[in-house]
Order: structure tokens, then sequence, then C-alpha cells
């Protein structure tokens, strides 16, 4: 394999993994800290690729606004979905939530079927042109997903760091105990979704440009970013971190050698990996219910 | 555990035995798939009574589905091919699940999820499995010459299969085995104390499980001819865990048949919206688990049956 090869594959393999991380990272936030396993989280990334199309080809506006008003309106979408659904079954339990969540997502990707007849949308390059390094190439558009996905990755990192971070690790922790220290679990939890939704919003939008906008495509990055929440542990941040690139990269490559059977091969990994290390590669998972 | 009334199983059985008599054709047709249904609904049934949600349903549905197909393909007989698809889902549920079930409720949830998703991708992309087109012309099975070839005789065959399934099962609830579930159900670390080997329990459990579930899909096959990779997507796996919800979670029995008949049945008379269909069916899902978490039968259990016995109320001081 020549050298300008290897890193193709490594660059998308890193774009790949930096939009599981938004993702995930997205899922394991909202089940860490509310107790949710929100089916519906890759379907709001096909939900903000839609919106991107809407406003980048049929409105005409720059593509940074489609970005910004993605990151909104799915965080926006998510604290309704939080207030109307999620809050109102939560109280029934664990499952009750997590059904809601699966026919949430059945709703979105039907309605998104009917409404644009299952066909690929596709989106014009945002920056044309190919950074070259020596022998090695990378499309910049392909770079501008790993610089968005990395600068929202950071970004996260610090907002959890600061006053609202800290109630949402605390509430993880427990919510009850939280709710004695002066912490309002209600609001905490709203902020959550609308968090774990506007990461999937970004991720929707910067995603857009390099694979368009179809209606299944929610339901292929949810898959993944399942397979992130095994390796890297189930409710941990930086595990998400880690697990996305680990299989993004690994997917890419794995998909150079066997094509369509990639996806098989990571699984065995990861099945091999959960054999040795059944908490996750890294971190602390945050309590989850169940045992 | 509630119980259902005598004089009710007696309704439900007289109507299911004389659906035949008075039902159009398409009518049995449903009627024989929300049998199918019914048994993946109560194999989750099963599972909830240890504490485990399956989402790995649409697995071994497959495996039972494409296990008749291809073997009936090379002319064996159907009978055989029950037993063969069980002990398939069963074997690679041992070895799976060996791995998954002592690292408790988390990580069986995500274990079975990513199967799943893992074997409607291994059932599309095999040749000899038809890729993803699937299977089609798979014959109807014979007894001795009898063929089950028409629609009536599908649909009791059907029934005989939930019939068998529900015998089987109530005669686990009603073993050792079955009150080791229940210490389970109620909590695990206190059946853990006193003796109850959790994870042993839990695999014979999901074991069982997934031989019946295998022998829905022998049947899913035979009634529909085909065996077709979409057919048995994780999706697909996930809407029967709702018929366990809408049905009732305290029933473990009659809950998911009663939720399979509403999500199957029902529909049917919306045939002005096809495409709109899964949207309408998720709404009011959505609707049964905000306003009703005990499902229908628990409305029953909660509102209707208190009211019936309405006795004067008993003073205590």
């Amino acid at each position: 394999m020549s050298l300008s090869l290897f890193f193709q594959i490594l660059i998308n393999g890193i774009m790949m993994g930096g939009t599981y991380a938004l993702v995930a990272s997205g899922l394991t936030l909202t089940l860490g800290v509310i107790k949710v396993f929100n089916f519906a989280q890759g379907h709001f990334l096909m939900l903000a690729a839609f919106a991107t199309y809407a406003i980048v080809v049929a409105l005409g506006l720059p593509y940074w606004v489609a970005v910004i008003v993605s990151f909104c309106g799915m965080a926006l979408l998510g604290m309704l979905i939080y207030f109307g659904i999620i809050a109102r079954t939560l109280r029934h339990g664990f499952f009750n939530s997590m059904l809601a969540t699966v026919f949430l997502a059945t709703i979105i990707e039907q309605g998104s079927v009917v409404t644009f007849a299952s066909q690929t949308r596709t989106l014009p390059v945002v920056v044309k042109g190919t950074a070259k390094l020596g022998e090695v190439t990378a499309p910049y558009s392909r770079l501008l997903v790993i610089g968005i996905s990395l600068v929202v990755l950071i970004a996260l990192h610090f907002f959890m760091r600061r006053k609202v971070g800290k109630a949402m690790l605390a509430a993880a922790e427990n919510s009850d105990v939280a709710s004695l220290m002066g912490i309002n679990p209600n609001r905490v939890f709203w902020m959550t979704m609308a968090v774990g939704c506007g990461l999937s919003g970004i991720a929707g939008a910067i995603v857009a440009p390099v694979y368009g906008a179809y209606s299944s495509m929610g339901s292929v990055i949810f898959s993944r970013a399942l397979l992130v929440l095994m390796v890297g542990g189930m409710g941990s941040m930086s595990g998400a971190l880690a697990g996305a690139f680990l299989i993004g990269i690994l997917e890419s490559f794995a998909f150079q050698f066997l094509g369509y059977w990639n996806l098989l091969v990571v699984l065995v990994l990861v099945g091999v990996l959960m054999y040795f290390r059944p908490g996750g590669l890294l971190g602390k998972p945050m309590p989850l219910p169940g045992e | 555990m509630s119980k259902i009334k005598p004089a009710v199983l007696a309704v439900v059985a007289l109507v299911a035995i004389t659906l035949p008599l008075y039902a159009t054709p398409y009518m049995l047709q449903i009627a024989t798939t929300t049998a199918c249904f019914a048994m993946l609904g109560l194999a989750f049934g099963l599972g909830m009574r240890v504490g485990l949600p399956r989402l790995d349903i649409a697995a071994w549905w497959g495996v039972g589905g494409y296990a008749t197909a291809v073997l009936m393909e090379h002319g064996v007989s159907f009978w055989l091919t029950i037993p063969a698809g069980g002990l398939i889902s069963v074997i690679i549920s041992f070895l799976v699940f060996s791995l998954a079930l002592p690292r408790g409720m988390v990580a069986f949830f995500v274990f079975s999820m990513v199967i799943a998703m893992a074997f409607s991708q291994v059932f599309g992309s095999l040749s000899f499995l038809g890729g993803w087109g699937g299977i089609t012309g798979v014959p109807s099975p014979t007894i001795f010459s009898f063929a089950f070839d028409t629609q009536n005789r599908i649909y009791y065959l059907g029934l005989l299969f939930v019939v068998v399934t529900i015998a089987v099962y109530l005669a686990f609830y009603h073993s050792r085995i079955g009150r080791a579930w229940d210490a389970i159900t109620s909590s695990p670390r206190l059946a853990g104390s006193v003796g109850v080997d959790v994870v042993r329990y839990r695999m014979v459990n999901i074991l069982v499980g997934s031989f019946f579930i295998a022998a829905a899909g022998s049947f899913y096959v035979i009634h529909y001819h085909a065996a077709i990779p979409s057919v048995f997507s994780f999706t697909a796996g996930v809407n029967t865990i709702a018929y366990l919800f809408i049905g009732g979670f305290t029933h473990s029995l009659a809950g998911p048949i009663l939720g399979a008949f509403i999500v199957t049945f029902i529909p049917e008379y919306l045939q002005f919206a096809q495409t709109l269909r899964p949207i309408i069916i998720a709404a009011v899902v959505i609707f049964i688990l905000m306003f009703l978490p005990a499902g229908l039968l628990g409305v029953w259990d909660n509102k209707i049956k208190p009211r019936l016995a309405a006795r004067p109320p008993e003073r205590r001081e």
C-alpha cells in the first residue's frame, strides 16, 4: 500500500471518527445523565442533514448559517422532545422512555421517507481543492469536517468543566442527591437533551456535503454509535471519543480490504475487546439503571 | 402476575378457532401473521421475566427462517427444519451471550442490539442465502401427503405454534426454573444472595426464547413462502417488543398476544394512508407509553376490574 493511499484512508477514518464522536458523545451524555437510551440520536443527524440541504441548496444561504441553524434547531427539538415525550415516559421507567425514542425514530425516518421519497440529496462542496504535502493529498472538504468536529469536541470538553457541565455530571451520579445540593434535575435534563441533540445536529450539518442527505443515514450512524459505546464504555465521555476514532479508522481500513464485510470485521473485533475489557476502553462509565 | 379468567380465555379460544368460518382470506392471512408476531412478543415477555430486554429477536427469527428456507430447498422436511433452525440459534446465542450475560443487563442490552444489526447484514451479504433478494418459492409443508397449502390450514398451523409456545412457557413458569426466574425479576442481587445462579438461569431463559423465536421464523417463511433479509431487520425486531408494552407489562403471556393483535390487525384498516401507517402506529405506541404505562391490560387491572368488583368500602380505623 502506497503512502498516499494509507493517508487517504486514515483521513477518511478520522473524518468518520469525528462524526461518530459527535453522535456518540450525545448518546452517552443522555444515557449517563438522564438515563435515557435515545434511539433517535442518529435520526437527529439525518434531520440536520436535510436541514442543511434545505438551507444551502433551496435557500441559497452560506454554509456556516446551516451549521448554526442545525445546531440550534436540533437543540430546540431535543428540548421539546424532552418535555413532550421523555419526561412523561421516564417516570414510568427506563424501558418506557427507551421504547418511546424507538418509535420517535420510526416517525422521523418514515416522515423523511414520505417527504423526501428516499432518494439521496447531494450538496455542493463547501471548500474546493486539495491539500498537498509531498505525496500525501487530502481534500479540503474532508479536512473541514475533521476541523469542525474537533473544535466542537474541544468546546464540549470545556462546557463539561463549567458549572452546567458539572451539574450534569452530578445529576448523572445521583439525581436525588444532586437535587439536595440545589441542582434542579429537570433543568439539567432538558439541557442535556438539548446539548446531545445539538451535537447530532452539528454532525449532520458537517457530513451532509460529503455524503449527501438520505433517509436511512440516521440508522447507519446510530449503529456505529452503538459500537462506539461498547468500545468506549456506556456513559463514558472520554471513552466515546477514543472509541469513535478507533471505530472510524478501523472501519475505513477494513473497507479498503474487505468492502462491505468491514462492519462484520469491526463487530468481531469489538466482541473480542468486550471479552477482555467488558467495561470499555477508557474512563469510568457513569452509573446506569438496571442491575 | 395477574391471571386471565377462564371465561375470557374460552371466548378468545372460540373466536380463534372459528375465525376461518367468517373471516375473509385477507383477514385470515393477517391473523396468521399475528400468530407469528405473537410468538416473537411472547419470547420478549419471556426475556423480561428475568429482567433482560431482548433486542436480538430479529436475528434468531431470521436464523430460523433461513434455516427452513435453505433446508427445504434441499428437500428436507419442514418438521425437521424447525429443530435445526432452533438448534443453530440456540448454539449461536449461547456462544454470544456467555460473553455478555455475566456483564449485567446493560451489556446484554447492547450486545443483543448489535447482534440483530449484524445478522441482518449477514443475511443480505451471503450469496447462498440469496443476497438482498432473499429466497423465494419456499414450498408448503406436508405431513403424510396432507399439505398445509391453503390459508385455513396455515392459519391453524400458526395457532398450533402459538399454543405449543404458550404451553411450554407455562410449564417453565410453573417449574422450579420459573420460580428462580421470578426471584431474579424482583431483584437479581437478592436472588443471587439466596443461592440462585443468576447468570445460569438467565442463560436458560435466553436459550428457550431463542429456540421459539427461530420456530416463529420457520413458520413465517412457510407462511409467506419467502425469506427476505429486509423482513428480519433490526427495526422489525424492535417493533415486536412494543407488543408487550401495548398489551400489558405485567402479563407476560396475554400482553404480547393482545399487543401483536392490535399492532398487526388494526392498521390494516388504515388503508387510506399506506405510507403514513408506520407513523400512525408509532404515534399510538408513544401515546400508550406516555399515558397508559401499564398497557391495555393494565387499564383493565387497575381501572375497570376494581369497579366491577365494587364492594362496599371497608372501614378500617
